[in-house]
């Protein structure tokens, strides 16, 4: 069959259609604020061998782990594959990036033949393990922090597996879980009848015909990006402090970058060991965070499917801290794409000066959990509008302000205010732009926030994760650094306590003030340089105060 | 005569169209006068008196004008480019950077180029003032009044135009915002003021406080506009009603707009949804998707018995949470130019080649290929007849476009490669038309879809094959649908309160008085609209969710059963929205139900000006038979000769047997070969599947069965 260049194009944009209403979908039924407000989840579309069609990337870090794992689960099951099947997973060791990212697979049959695959996965409010929300800053193995789901079918020939779902959900604290994993099952049946619909109109053999063209075609583009890379090998280096568990604990990240043509690799061998902790990648988070990265750098637009990552290579050493062996602990891997970016920013800086940034603020993020005395209800909070930082600049281009760590890059949104106080007994007391925080340059870093809330109930518990508050973001061709993260607890007796960036805080009493920021993004070329016309804008609008003015920008 | 007037000032083109002369509603079209959109205004009226009463002096014309509905793009553009009011915000201290932070966002994603919107308000004239109400509406720490003070002595210094108030909580309790706006309107006579209680009184801090500066961003703009227009048409001796047009589908009172700017940023597009909805009627269904397609945009929306609203609205990035008409928009348009991505795949727009320098066959400088030149490859448009032969198009030029940018490089002829840009083109805005329906919960096969715009029925029988769409109809006035539509349109005012209570223990009696406050309100602004009490009606919706979900459906609640304190019925109706659009309910589960927002909308009927029925004329066709013409025909991928026919000719009964095209001076129709088309008693073209004869054959045998009575 000949490829119609023209079908191409409408099976392109259909499959896009299909993954933003799975989206939207998943958006409006879901209940834990991760998924509804701040979006932590993915869908993705695969065809019938797990290849990836299009995926709808709301938070990028656990985007490249679905087609991975579809492949896996096609070879688990077989030919024991059927209509109806429901297929649950979140095992970090056969290919799952974090154990609270549960994903759904709805295999899609056509004419009695397997076709395709639709997917959801989302950040899940718990997945079983020591502590409730899934960080357990004290686990080292896999079995201290979640239940492991390998491939299992929760729906087999469209009859619920009772037996299995009550098993499951018996290891699970909250039951929002059960009501957010039914949403995910929706949204995969909402993008399993559109991609019937598609397969009635054109027919197995269109659809399998132009899906190779689909791919051949990004490809080529992901290669003609990739070939503006000029040739050779590049190195760089990010660093990541403390695993949880030993004070002063730092570990390095290092990448060698080899372009040759239009393939690029990225080479992990000399990163340091894994952690005896929770600080440890999976290979599929490690290798997401590597994907965004390399995205940022190229053409924006390009289609999301299997082309687009066949030009590139990824080898990460089982053993090493992004890729940490069976059974360790991994909980925290998503958030060692700060680290890692960083490592590749570094390194293609020197090629790429129009292309890489700054460095961002990488995560500290708390979340807050406790009774709601006006409801005497239990809730959970994560504090994404705390954790948002600025990212690093670009030539031409200032960092964005209050974006975000990069393996998120402006996807997960601040909880609203109001919501906020209606959702937990705590009262903001400011939550704003972090003044002097965005690293100094010709183009600015983006902009750090300040947040401080009273807490409003006794025995109030923080679990804290991240980083960032031993190294800001750097700065790039004569830019300055962003500003460090911190977490200040300030009790009613005027005590202050710092915890550490990975911790455990419990029976905090009602009226103690919880304080942080967010730092900024780092700067880019020489702040001297930067429009003065702007400068004094921003001095008026008091983001940088005179004295910086003075002092790093020569006003 | 009594004349009604619909108004609808476009970016290009401002379309007039007229209604109570005693004949068909009469259209007319000229082009905008963006500097002052009101010249356009006066300038087409005056060539209406002459088309309607060549006799009459103009100012007699104009005293017959009883009433004059406007749609308008001031308050749109102002925010699209970025040229609202300088403004000012009181907000609580310690949040004030809420409105520029929009949450955190950043659309794009992989693009590290993709800058945040400008704020409306810049940051040293956004004061954060003391005081603090909790999230009951209690008072936590009074209104600091010096803070106001001191912030209002700088607003004053630098002279702005505009403020808005907006403080946490203020949904709960508006002591504080009224507290402060006493004080601006003391200090700060002349500025606009928006308070985001009285404008907005609903939870979700950074959705009101960017509507409320939406609000005091365009107010000015609009106001001195409105000043000049009403100026202007005293000026020529209208002294009839003026009536906006308003996003949410209704029409208000120019006293309402000034102070409800915000209201008009959807005012232009708004009149089509009820226009579709008059001509799908007229085939007895009261729902349709209704879809216009001018020269930069295509817009697509769905009513259910009446237009679809949302309470979640974006404008240029910015949130406005005032219920609008859910109208989607794309960038697809005839201007809409086609282009390769590096993958060597077939795109198209969304930019676009605007009216300047416009599509190539234009032949005023434009070279890139745009949808008009495809249109115009593939036969569709005759080039000597364009705008009734008022224009004449390029043939050459269009081709040469197409060659060089799409045909070359994709290795196809000039046909295929044009025929390429059609299809694609039908593909967007089927994608746009599933946005409105399938991503809302509705199957666009249960509704006919209204195929407006001059180009728009070219691409409508595509559309609908995609889409499964049985029926289409291309109305009558399909070149000025939203100025049709502002004849139609009903005074309508929305009022809402957040009203948190777990649905198993609401407390009735508050619920009475807050529905019996806002009914009292609605009445009051009625009266002032001059609509008497027996054509007031009022419309009651909660929105509502399980427990612990964050979004809310909206849906509607018959007045008897919040009177009898039928909660049992009103859930009922919850699970089975909720069901529609998400495909599940928990109804006979144990998951509590919640109330977040009570509303109401207050309605006030005007009279009815759509077209009158014709009589039944008869089945053929053939004295409207123009000509013949070599034109694609998209499902068989040919060329072929089709019978042209005079869309002025054709009468109620006509038929058509696809493939064939259809022309008037503004609307070209392409019934393709899987179709054929009946005109309907409102001179509508119905375009149906061949083979579902039957959705137009009920009310065909009604009309003759009339005539022959």
């Amino acid at each position: 069959m000949k490829v119609d260049p023209i079908l191409l194009s409408v099976y392109a944009r259909s499959f896009k259609s299909i993954t933003d209403e799975m989206s939207i979908s998943m958006t409006r039924t879901t209940r834990s604020p991760i998924l509804c407000e701040a979006k932590d989840y993915v869908t993705g579309l695969y065809d019938a061998e797990g290849r990836m069609l299009e995926q709808t990337e709301n938070l990028p870090i656990l985007a490249f782990s679905l087609a991975p794992v579809c492949k896996y689960i096609r070879s688990y099951f077989g030919d024991d594959i059927h209509p109806g099947d429901v297929i649950f997973h979140n095992d970090v060791f056969s290919l799952g990036n974090q154990n609270n990212d549960v994903a759904v697979y709805k295999p899609v049959f056509f004419e009695g033949e397997l076709v395709a695959w639709t997917a959801v996965k989302g950040h899940q409010a718990d997945i079983g393990g020591a502590v409730a929300g899934g960080y357990n800053p004290n686990a080292v193995e896999v079995w201290q922090e979640a239940l492991r789901i390998p491939p299992v079918k929760v729906y087999e020939k469209g009859k619920l597996r009772k037996d299995v779902w009550d098993l499951i959900f018996a290891n699970i604290r909250f039951d929002i879980v059960q009501h957010d994993m039914k949403a995910e099952i929706g949204a995969c049946r909402v993008g399993e009848a559109r991609v019937v619909e598609l397969l009635k109109k054109y027919g197995r053999q269109s659809f399998d015909t132009h899906k190779r063209a689909l791919f051949e075609a990004t490809r080529k583009m992901m290669e003609a990006e990739i070939a503006t890379i000029p040739n050779g090998t590049y190195k760089g280096e990010g660093s990541i402090y403390y695993d949880g568990r030993h004070p002063g604990s730092e570990f390095k990240v290092r990448v060698t970058i080899t372009v040759e043509d239009n393939r690029i690799k990225f080479d992990y061998s000399d990163t340091d060991a894994q952690s005896n902790g929770f600080v440890n990648g999976t290979f599929t988070s490690s290798a997401s965070a590597t994907i965004l990265t390399l995205l940022q750098m190229v053409n924006p637009d390009i289609p999301h499917n299997e082309g687009m990552v066949e030009p590139i290579e990824i080898v990460i050493p089982q053993g090493t801290i992004l890729n940490a062996g069976y059974p360790k602990a991994t909980t925290f891997g998503n958030h060692l794409c700060p680290p890692n970016a960083d490592a590749i920013q570094r390194a293609l800086a020197p090629v790429l000066p129009d292309r890489v940034t700054a460095g961002w603020n990488n995560l500290l993020c708390s979340l807050t959990t406790g009774i709601d005395p006006l409801k005497n209800e239990r809730y959970v909070d994560i504090g994404f509008m705390g954790l948002k930082g600025g990212s690093g600049a670009m030539r031409g281009t200032d960092g964005y302000d209050h974006i975000g760590m990069i393996d998120a890059s402006g996807g997960v949104l601040d909880q609203d205010y109001e919501m906020f106080e209606q959702q937990t007994p705590h009262r903001l007391i400011k939550h704003e732009y972090l003044s002097d925080s965005a690293g100094a340059g010709q183009w600015r870093g983006g902009l750090g926030v300040e947040t401080i809330f009273e807490i409003g109930s006794d025995d109030t518990q923080f679990v804290t994760f991240g980083d960032g508050d031993f190294e800001p973001a750097f700065g790039l061709f004569g830019g300055g650094p962003g500003t460090l993260n911190f977490i200040r607890l300030t009790y009613p007796d005027g005590t202050e306590h710092t915890p550490r960036n990975k911790d455990l805080i419990t029976g905090v009493p009602k009226g103690t003030r919880y304080h942080q920021q967010a730092g900024g993004g780092g700067g880019y070329g020489d702040p001297k340089a930067r429009d003065r016309a702007k400068l004094k804008e921003e001095i008026r609008d008091g983001v940088i105060s005179e004295d910086a003015a003075r002092r790093l920008y020569g006003l | 005569m009594d004349l009604k007037v619909g108004i609808d000032v476009g970016g290009t083109f401002t379309d007039f169209i007229v209604a109570g002369h005693g004949g068909e509603p009469l259209i007319h079209k000229i082009l905008s006068t963006p500097h002052d959109p009101s010249i356009a205004v006066i300038e087409g009226l005056r060539e209406l008196g002459a088309m309607i009463a060549p006799d009459m002096p103009f100012d007699k014309f104009i005293a017959s004008v009883g009433t004059i509905v406007h749609g308008t793009t001031v308050t749109t553009n102002a925010t699209l480019t970025h040229t609202g009011a300088r403004s000012a915000m009181l907000t609580t201290r310690g949040v004030r950077d809420a409105l520029e932070m929009r949450r955190g966002i950043r659309e794009r994603q992989y693009d590290n180029r993709y800058t945040n919107v400008p704020p409306l308000v810049p940051r040293y004239l956004r004061a954060g003032i003391g005081g603090r109400l909790d999230r009951t509406g209690a008072e936590v720490e009074p209104l600091s009044l010096d803070d106001i003070r001191k912030a209002v002595a700088l607003f004053k210094a630098e002279k702005v135009e505009a403020v808005s108030i907006c403080f946490m909580n203020s949904f709960a309790n508006p002591d504080h915002e009224r507290a402060a706006a006493e004080l601006v309107r003391r200090e700060l006579p002349d500025a606009y003021l928006t308070v985001s209680s009285a404008l907005l009184p609903t939870i979700r801090f950074y959705e009101r406080v960017s509507t409320t500066a939406l609000n005091s961003y365009v107010g000015p703009k609009l106001n001195r506009y409105l000043d000049r227009l009403v100026v202007n048409l005293q000026d020529v001796g209208f002294t009839g009603i003026l009536l906006i047009m308003q996003s949410n589908g209704g029409v208000m009172a120019p006293q309402v707009a000034r102070e409800k700017a915000a209201l008009t940023l959807l005012s232009g597009p708004a009149g089509g949804p009820a226009a579709g909805l008059f001509y799908a009627q007229a085939h007895g269904v009261d729902r349709c998707i209704t879809t216009d397609m001018g020269g930069t945009s295509f817009e697509a929306s769905v009513s259910f018995g009446t237009p679809a609203v949302v309470n979640d609205g974006e404008i240029a990035r910015h949130k406005i949470a005032l219920p609008m008409l859910d109208i989607h928009t794309i960038g697809a348009g005839g201007g809409s130019i086609g282009w390769l991505d590096e993958g060597g795949m077939l795109r198209m727009g969304p930019q676009s080649a605007g009216a300047a320098p416009g599509p190539a066959c234009y032949g005023r400088g434009g070279t890139l290929p745009a949808v008009t030149d495809a249109n115009l490859v593939l036969g569709y448009f005759d080039p000597d007849y364009f705008a009734g032969g008022k224009m004449k198009l390029d043939v050459a030029a269009a081709r040469t476009a197409i060659e060089t940018h799409i045909a070359k490089p994709m290795k196809l002829s000039v046909e295929a490669a044009a025929a390429g840009m059609y299809r694609v083109a039908c593909n967007n805005m089927a994608q746009g038309v599933r946005e409105v329906t399938i991503t809302r919960g509705y199957d666009p096969r249960e509704f006919p879809l209204i195929a407006a715009g001059g180009a728009g029925p070219i691409h409508s029988c595509l559309i609908c094959s995609e889409l499964e769409i049985p029926l289409q109809i291309v109305p009558r006035s399909s070149s000025v649908l939203c100025a049709f539509g502002m004849l139609l349109s009903e005074l309508k005012h929305d009022f809402v309160r957040t009203f948190v209570q777990r649905f198993d223990a609401i407390d009735w009696p508050r619920l009475q008085t807050m529905l019996a406050d806002m009914k009292s309100e609605g009445d009051h602004i009625l009266a002032d609209e001059h609509i008497p009490p027996a054509r007031r009606r009022f419309v009651v919706r909660f929105d509502c969710r399980y427990a612990k979900q964050y979004h809310e459906v909206s849906f509607v609640v018959p007045l008897a059963a919040i009177e009898s304190r039928n909660g049992t019925a009103i859930a009922r109706d919850f699970h089975a929205e909720h069901a529609r659009l998400y495909g599940y309910s928990l109804e006979g589960e144990e998951t509590p139900i919640e109330l977040i927002n009570v509303r109401l909308q207050a309605v006030g009927a005007t009279e009815d000006h759509g077209h009158a029925k014709r009589p039944y004329d008869s089945d053929s066709a053939d004295h409207a038979l123009k000509g013949r013409r070599s034109v694609y025909v998209p499902e068989t991928g040919k060329f072929q000769e089709v019978p042209i026919y005079d869309g002025h000719a054709l009468r109620h009964g006509n038929r058509i047997a696809g493939p064939a095209l259809i022309e008037t001076i503004t609307t070209v129709i392409l019934v393709s070969a899987h179709f054929d088309c009946v005109v309907d008693c409102y001179g509508s073209f119905a375009i149906y599947r061949r083979g579902r004869e039957e959705l137009v054959q009920t009310y065909l045998r009604k009309a003759q069965a009339e005539v022959l009575a």
